[in-house]
């Protein structure tokens, strides 16, 4: 699947190589939501906010400040991020009584909502249309602009980022999030402090979300309302419970199905295509409540086993 | 004087609506534990009966008293055909609404266009008390709410079905071995949640004018609604809406509207933060 990745700019048009570039950026917004809903089972139904606010801080400072170097914006994006998921998920995960999921999902869902109406109105962000012709980002003297180097860069990022998740995923604190999804009485019982778990995972994935949308701004030369509403905040659902929640690769390749599909359907189908969509989220949620990946992999993978024996007893089992 | 009264009547107005579309989605949240995220497309299905009646010659309002009945049948269906998996799990129920009520959304999107489709007041005019004018209509959708929340009581508290749900809510098997069918109980109430925001949509069409992401808007306000009423009640959420309706439309008269709009929300989320059962806790009617 690298290898692939990694040739396609070479073998892609390059108006296709610039949608492959929005792919990989999208799927690392989708691993920010893989990692809080598909390992901590936190439903966070505004994953958006980070990923726009993000998109929104960059272009600012890209365009009041003037500042596009990568080495600052891509940090930057990350920290606002972090800051807004530390916020809310502080608010409505921390306190004296442990906040329902139902409560958790509809106050994000809220709180994407709201921004969305806040970017909307407020003349400093653009109002309605946004932000528009951001300038490029820049190392040093080079620009980059749309195109293999861009997608090249955003790859890596995502190659990093994964590879940081499943470290991630694959510690203790990992399996403790795993619990949590699992049972989240039982492992507060053993001790964990599962709030603090819970508004860790959700930090670093807003922290991601945010490193996404700054790419994502920087890529698309503009930000507008819809980054940061509802909208985009359940189609980053949609990738990963179509692709398989609590795997991360999963959450690539719901981001890449739904993407390509939609990519080639919408010359000729464009009207029909968000029905079809509908239709298979639906047979998905019904049937395969698991994703596709789970045509491939057991349910066992998702709870995750950690440490040697673990291994051994896998290898024996296999 | 009359300012302050035009500003009081649009403030009631605008919290009728609120309160009609939030009645039916609070009886499926708190009879059924479900968030339907298809609610709102129930009320466009509404809106668009009542325009297809028009569209077709008919009275507006035979479309208004269809609409109700027909929203409700199809509510009927899906429970019986989709929703019915969903219970054991809310989370997944969100998801499976919100993935029906997305093709519902796309197939009216597709049937109307892009369009913003208008649909006449059934009774025009103006309502004329001393020297202000008001909308004839919407004094109507005040009345008219009046009237369902009061029949929607009395259905939950005094008939032997109200008792039956409230039998089914409070303790399922115990209902199921005194030989109520729950699974029927649970369909009637969700046609019937479908069917209350049906009525909704029909009666707002003239207001709003008919357009595919009519019920979105309204959805958020529903579930911060049902929120901050509380869960588990016929009263909590009709109190919620009625606090939610009511403060986002007079904000607006003190404050930046852009301003009102968010802090309307960051409220309504810190209230429920500190008050997780909501204005009116328990259960029951």
């Amino acid at each position: 699947m690298l290898i692939i990745a990694l040739v396609l700019p070479l073998v892609l048009e390059d108006y296709l190589t610039v949608f492959a570039t929005r792919v990989v950026i999208l799927a690392l917004f989708a691993l920010s939501f893989d990692l809080v809903w598909g390992y901590a089972g936190i439903m966070s139904f505004g994953q958006a906010l980070f990923f726009g606010s993000a998109g929104y801080g960059v272009a600012l400072l890209a365009r009041d400040l003037d500042i596009t170097s990568i080495l600052l914006v891509l940090p930057a994006g990350a920290l606002i991020g972090l800051a807004f998921s530390l916020l809310l998920g502080g608010f409505l995960l921390l306190g004296r009584n442990p906040s329902s999921v139902i409560f958790v999902s509809l106050g994000t869902l809220t709180g994407s909502y709201a921004a969305d109406r806040l970017a909307r109105g407020w003349y400093y962000l653009g109002g309605q249309n946004g932000i528009p012709s951001i300038s490029s980002m820049t190392l040093g003297g080079y620009e980059f602009s749309e195109g293999p180097v861009y997608y090249y860069l955003a790859l890596a990022i995502l190659v990093v980022v994964y590879l940081l998740c499943r470290f991630l995923v694959r510690s203790q604190f990992g399996l403790a999030l795993a619990g949590l999804r699992e049972n989240e009485a039982r492992i507060a019982f053993f001790g964990y402090q599962t709030q603090h778990l819970k508004a860790i995972v959700f930090t670093v994935g807003g922290a991601i979300a945010g490193l996404a949308g700054s790419l994502y701004a920087f890529h698309e030369g503009f930000v507008w309302p819809n980054m940061v509403g509802v909208v985009v905040s359940t189609q980053v659902v949609l990738y990963v419970l179509f692709g398989g929640s609590g795997t991360l690769i999963g959450a690539v390749i719901g981001t890449a199905i739904i993407e390509g599909v939609s990519f080639w359907l919408s010359d000729n189908y464009r009207d029909i295509w968000p029905i079809i969509l509908g239709v298979l989220l639906l047979l998905v949620i019904m049937f395969r409540p698991l994703g596709l990946i789970s045509f491939v992999l057991g349910e066992r993978e998702r709870v995750g086993s950690f440490g040697v024996k673990a291994k051994e007893k896998r290898d024996a089992a296999s | 004087m009359a300012s302050t009264f035009v500003a009081a009547f649009e403030i009631l107005s605008f919290g009728a609506i609120i309160v009609l579309v939030v009645l039916g989605l609070g009886i499926i949240a708190s009879m059924m534990g479900i968030f339907n995220f298809a609610q709102g497309e129930f009320v466009l299905l509404g809106a668009y009966v009542t325009y297809l009646a028009y569209s077709h010659g008919m009275p507006v309002w035979s479309g208004m008293v269809g609409a109700p009945f027909l929203v409700g049948a199809f509510g009927f269906v899906l429970e019986a055909l989709i929703i019915r998996r969903f219970y054991a799990t809310p989370i997944v129920a969100m998801l499976g609404t919100y993935a029906l009520g997305l093709i519902i959304r796309e197939v009216v999107r597709g049937l109307i266009g892009g369009f913003y489709l208008t649909v006449p007041e059934p009774i025009g005019g103006s309502i004329d008390i001393g020297t202000v004018h008001v909308s004839a209509w919407r004094f109507t959708i005040i009345v008219i709410t009046l009237l369902v929340m009061g029949a929607c009581y009395l259905l939950l508290s005094r008939t032997s079905f109200g008792l039956r749900v409230r039998a089914t809510l409070e303790n399922p098997a115990l209902a199921r071995a005194s030989g109520i069918s729950t699974p029927l109980i649970y369909g009637a109430t969700f046609a019937f949640g479908a069917a209350l925001a049906g009525l909704a949509g029909a009666l707002i069409v003239p207001v709003f004018s008919l357009f595919a992401d009519l019920g979105i808007r309204f959805l958020i306000q529903g579930f911060v609604a049902v929120m901050v009423g509380g869960v588990g009640s016929f009263i909590g959420p009709v109190a919620g809406a009625g606090v939610i309706g009511t403060l986002s439309a007079a904000l607006p008269w003190i404050m930046s509207p852009v301003v009102a709009d968010v802090l309307v929300f960051v409220l309504a989320i810190a209230f429920v933060k500190f008050r997780p059962q909501g204005l009116i806790a328990g259960k029951g009617v």
